[in-house]
């Protein structure tokens, strides 16, 4: 079976430079991605999966290479383009859950369609889908500090379906989950690969050594795969 | 704060303009002196009747006043001598006295004061009456008959206005003479024409007209103003310094919650845009806040202390009411002054914190 | 010390001229070092770092358009209340003549809204490339511009500080008056021909724009403008003044007149700045913006309807024509 490539990684390194001191975190990297696939990038960290999922994304820059997703070069768009491929196409899952704490389940997951200029009527409505995809929606109106881990974990999903991605990327999603939620969390994972969506997770949980679902797992060690 | 001592004061010399100006507007047209080596001299009344013969002028009154000196406090009053059977060339006074029974009036030695005035002889024990001294040395006893209307203070307020027999006696002027004769001439086109003609009258005449009067003291309160926005200029600077630092210590919380917006999607153009916002509603909100407190504290309160450094150098106690006075000029020079110096210190702050790389979500 | 210094309107315009002229200095500095070294093509983190310092100059320079149409009014509002402290003047034309530098003062000012209008124009199209193409144009426009302002702010001050408040100057009437038979009109056109064209080249105008002559247009747009100010100046003035001999562009602008002067010259120059700047982008960067246009169309419209309704409103109510 022929899948549209949807994430094309081509010599991506990524060196930091602390005064005379240089650090390669990535070397060399190549890697396609399909549609529908579910990547487990597997390492300790400092191997460099953080940086390759930011990467990815387009929240930082490479130092050489490029990554292209759906044949854009994410790394080398002007910020307008970058983060409109971003708001459009990619929904990301951070290790800290990373919520606005002041605001509102319902707000936080509102926040990443604001720049695009819809209507409130029709923003409430896919904040709503997201929130009943995600299993949260009775939790809408409290308040983000207030919520347990798994809580928030799951307003996080919401707020990374609600621009319906193409692409979910996970860093560590389930380090600061009890057991129950993590699985509740892989659960979740499993519908939404079946939605047909690109999925790539960072971590080093053992959890995801034997999941369900078809998947495909990268040893990375030191910058480089496995 | 700034905001509020500034338009405080801009309020309140535009105000004192608009107070100076209805006063000035009901003014004779043009003053009539002699003058001799530069200082005016007394007016011969016969001049008064040559100017009647001028087409285009009219309502020619013939004034006596002059100061006179309150002896134990060093204070003076300004005494304004009126022929009260005639029409006034003065608006104000000629509505002051269609209001008073003039027969009651003339009947014995009668003034109209001005406030400042009357506080000051009651300070002093002259209920109603007060004995001026005569240069031929006579004592010379006056009733008070009214007080003028505070509303026109700013001149009024040191007044004592009398029958004109009456003040040139006090005055010591001869029965010939007034201090300058005023008229009115109805077309402002024809200004410059008249005061051509009537200076070619005598030689030693002066003609000055109200606009110059207007001009001068438009000056005065420009300058007063300005004074204040040099002394501003300084803390405003200040101001924005502080600004800028303020905005320059970013919280890690906040740069942290940036980079998760970026992270999310937005642009650095949203988050721009975000960002001025904010700003923009911080300064709408603080001007309308500070342009209302110095409105209260002008119009209503009266502005204590700031009155002092305007009206300064008043030698009897001015209760000046300001009338409120909001012109649109005042309100855009304050808006300039306080959101361009304001804006301009947080812009390249705000710039800082919005160009955050995304990555910082992932930290 | 001069006396129109202490006016204070006079000084928070010069302030506000000031401190926006330090956040240009600091644009300038900062792209200029950008056209320097800007390579989009490269990886490094200097370019990076680069391409986000562009978003500081584009800020301010946004920042900065915005603020300097607000204070050209603002100062054509302060010209006219000076206007009173000068011995003579009637309304603003008096006091921009008070000095040599007045009438150049002016002329830059719209100079200057036009580049920042054309500026921005290009920017929007920079913005929406995906590789900043127009990256270089755009800065060398602001370094155009840059120069522009900095002769302005030094005009501004010239300008100020050499009023003489006693000298007395010409009010409107011996400035654009008919002085001895002269016609003040330019090619010795008189008020009948003057009309025609003015209509003729509206009419050109919208055509040219429909049809896609752009150099035509562009020329059509020029002319139009020239001879629009001279159209209001000694035709259509004269309606809003209801007086055959008044003619001023100024003193339309106070509030005797409703303050239509803003309104009229407003929808002239914004419309022109519009127009012109979409016509010299498909010129020089063939790129056109359909909606920038009808917005230009549109503004232009309203002047000349505006125009006309003064004639034609006295014309109904009083039966003669001035």
């Amino acid at each position: 079976m022929m899948r549209k490539i949807m994430i094309q990684i081509e010599n991506l390194s990524k060196t930091f430079y602390q005064g005379s001191h240089v650090a390669a975190v990535l070397k060399e990297i190549n890697l396609t991605i399909h549609q529908g696939e579910c990547i487990i990038l597997k390492g300790v960290s400092g191997s460099g999966k953080t940086t390759l999922l930011s990467l990815i994304a387009g929240l930082d820059k490479p130092s050489g290479g490029k990554v292209l997703i759906e044949g854009e070069p994410i790394s080398k768009l002007p910020d307008l383009f970058a983060s409109e491929l971003r708001a459009k196409k990619i929904g990301m899952i951070f290790q800290h859950f990373n919520l606005f704490e002041h605001l509102t389940v319902n707000e936080n997951v509102m926040l990443p369609l604001i720049p695009t200029g819809l209507k409130m009527k029709a923003l409430q409505q896919r904040v709503d889908e997201a929130l009943q995809v995600a299993n949260i929606h009775h939790k809408k109106d409290s308040v983000a500090s207030r919520l347990s881990g798994g809580e928030k974990q799951r307003t996080a999903i919401a707020r990374a379906l609600v621009a319906n991605p193409d692409i979910i990327l996970c860093d560590e999603p389930t380090a600061n989950l009890d057991r129950d939620n993590s699985l509740l969390f892989i659960a979740i994972l499993e519908s939404l690969h079946r939605m047909g969506k690109t999925i790539i997770i960072a971590t080093h949980d053992p959890l995801f050594d034997h999941l369900d679902f078809e998947s495909i797992i990268i040893p990375m060690v030191d910058g480089e795969m496995v | 704060m700034i905001l509020f001592l500034l338009s405080s004061v801009l309020l309140l010399s535009s105000s004192l303009r608009f107070s100076l100006q209805q006063t000035l507007d009901v003014q004779p047209d043009f003053v009539v002196t002699r003058t001799q080596g530069g200082a005016s001299t007394p007016t011969p009344l016969i001049w008064g009747d040559t100017l009647l013969e001028i087409h285009g002028i009219s309502k020619v009154t013939p004034r006596i006043y002059g100061r006179y000196f309150f002896k134990p406090k060093e204070h003076s009053f300004l005494i304004i001598g009126v022929d009260f059977l005639e029409e006034q060339s003065n608006e104000n006074l000629q509505k002051l006295m269609d209001k008073i029974a003039l027969k009651a009036f003339l009947s014995t030695n009668h003034m109209l004061v001005g406030e400042g005035v009357k506080a000051y002889l009651n300070a002093h024990f002259y209920k109603d009456s007060y004995q001026f001294l005569t240069p031929q040395g006579v004592f010379e006893k006056v009733n008070i008959f009214k007080v003028l209307p505070s509303q026109t203070n700013l001149i009024s307020n040191d007044m004592m206005i009398m029958p004109m027999d009456l003040a040139r006696k006090i005055l010591g002027y001869e029965e010939e003479h007034v201090s300058d004769i005023t008229f009115n001439v109805a077309n402002p086109d024809e200004w410059n024409m008249i005061s051509d003609k009537v200076s070619a009258l005598h030689y030693d005449i002066r003609v000055v007209n109200k606009n110059e009067v207007h001009k001068s003291y438009e000056n005065l309160y420009n300058y007063k103003g300005g004074l204040f926005l040099v002394l501003f200029l300084i803390v405003l600077s200040t101001f924005a310094l502080i600004l800028y630092q303020r905005y320059s210590m970013v919280y890690s919380t906040e740069r942290r919650q940036l980079g998760l917006l970026r992270a999310l999607g937005w642009s650095i153009n949203d988050v721009l845009k975000w960002k001025f916002m904010e700003t923009f509603v911080l300064v709408f909100i603080s001007y309308i806040l500070g342009i209302l407190i110095a409105y209260i504290y002008v119009f209503v309160l009266g502005a204590p202390l700031l009155k002092e450094v305007f009206l300064g150098g008043e030698n009897l106690q001015n209760n000046v009411t300001f009338i409120p006075v909001l012109d649109f000029t005042v309100l855009t020079s304050i808006f300039l002054l306080y959101a361009i110096p304001f804006i301009a210190a947080v812009l390249i702050p705000v710039w800082s914190v919005s160009v955050t790389d995304p990555k910082e979500a992932m930290l | 010390m001069q006396e129109i210094l202490l006016s204070n309107q006079v000084m928070v315009f010069l302030l506000s001229e000031s401190t926006l002229f330090i956040l240009l200095l600091v644009a300038f500095v900062v792209s200029l070092k950008i056209l320097l070294k800007w390579d989009f093509e490269r990886f490094t983190p200097f370019q990076f770092a680069l391409e986000k310092q562009a978003y500081l100059v584009s800020t301010i320079i946004l920042f900065v358009f915005l603020l300097k149409f607000i204070l050209v009014i603002y100062f054509i509002f302060s010209i006219d209340a000076l206007s009173f402290l000068l011995p003579g003047a009637m309304c603003a034309a008096g006091v921009i003549k008070a000095n040599v530098y007045g009438s150049y003062l002016l002329v830059l000012k719209t100079f200057i809204l036009f580049g920042l209008t054309l500026w921005l124009f290009v920017h929007f199209y920079d913005m929406y490339t995906k590789n900043h193409r127009w990256f270089r144009q755009k800065s060398w426009l602001f370094m155009l511009i840059f120069v522009c302002i900095l002769l302005e702010l030094i005009l501004d001050f010239s300008y100020f500080t050499n009023i003489d408040a006693h000298l007395p100057v010409n009010c409107c009437a011996a400035l654009f008056g008919q002085l001895e038979g002269a016609n003040p009109l330019p090619f010795g056109l008189s008020i009948a021909s003057l009309l025609v064209l003015f209509y003729l080249f509206y009419i050109l105008l919208l055509l040219t724009l429909k049809s896609g002559y752009t150099l035509l247009y562009l020329v059509t747009h020029i002319l139009f403008l020239f001879i629009a100010y001279y159209a209001v100046v000694y035709f259509f003035g004269t309606y809003i003044y209801q007086l055959p001999t008044h003619k001023c562009p100024f003193c339309m602008l106070q509030p005797e007149y409703y303050a239509v002067g803003y309104l009229l010259w407003g929808s002239l120059f914004m419309g022109s700045y519009m127009g012109l700047s979409d016509a010299v982008c498909t010129l020089w960067l063939g790129k056109t913006n359909r909606k920038s246009q009808n917005i230009a169309i549109g503004l232009l419209s309203i002047f000349v309807l505006l125009c006309t309704a003064y004639v034609t409103v006295y014309y109904v109510r009083n039966g003669v024509l001035l």
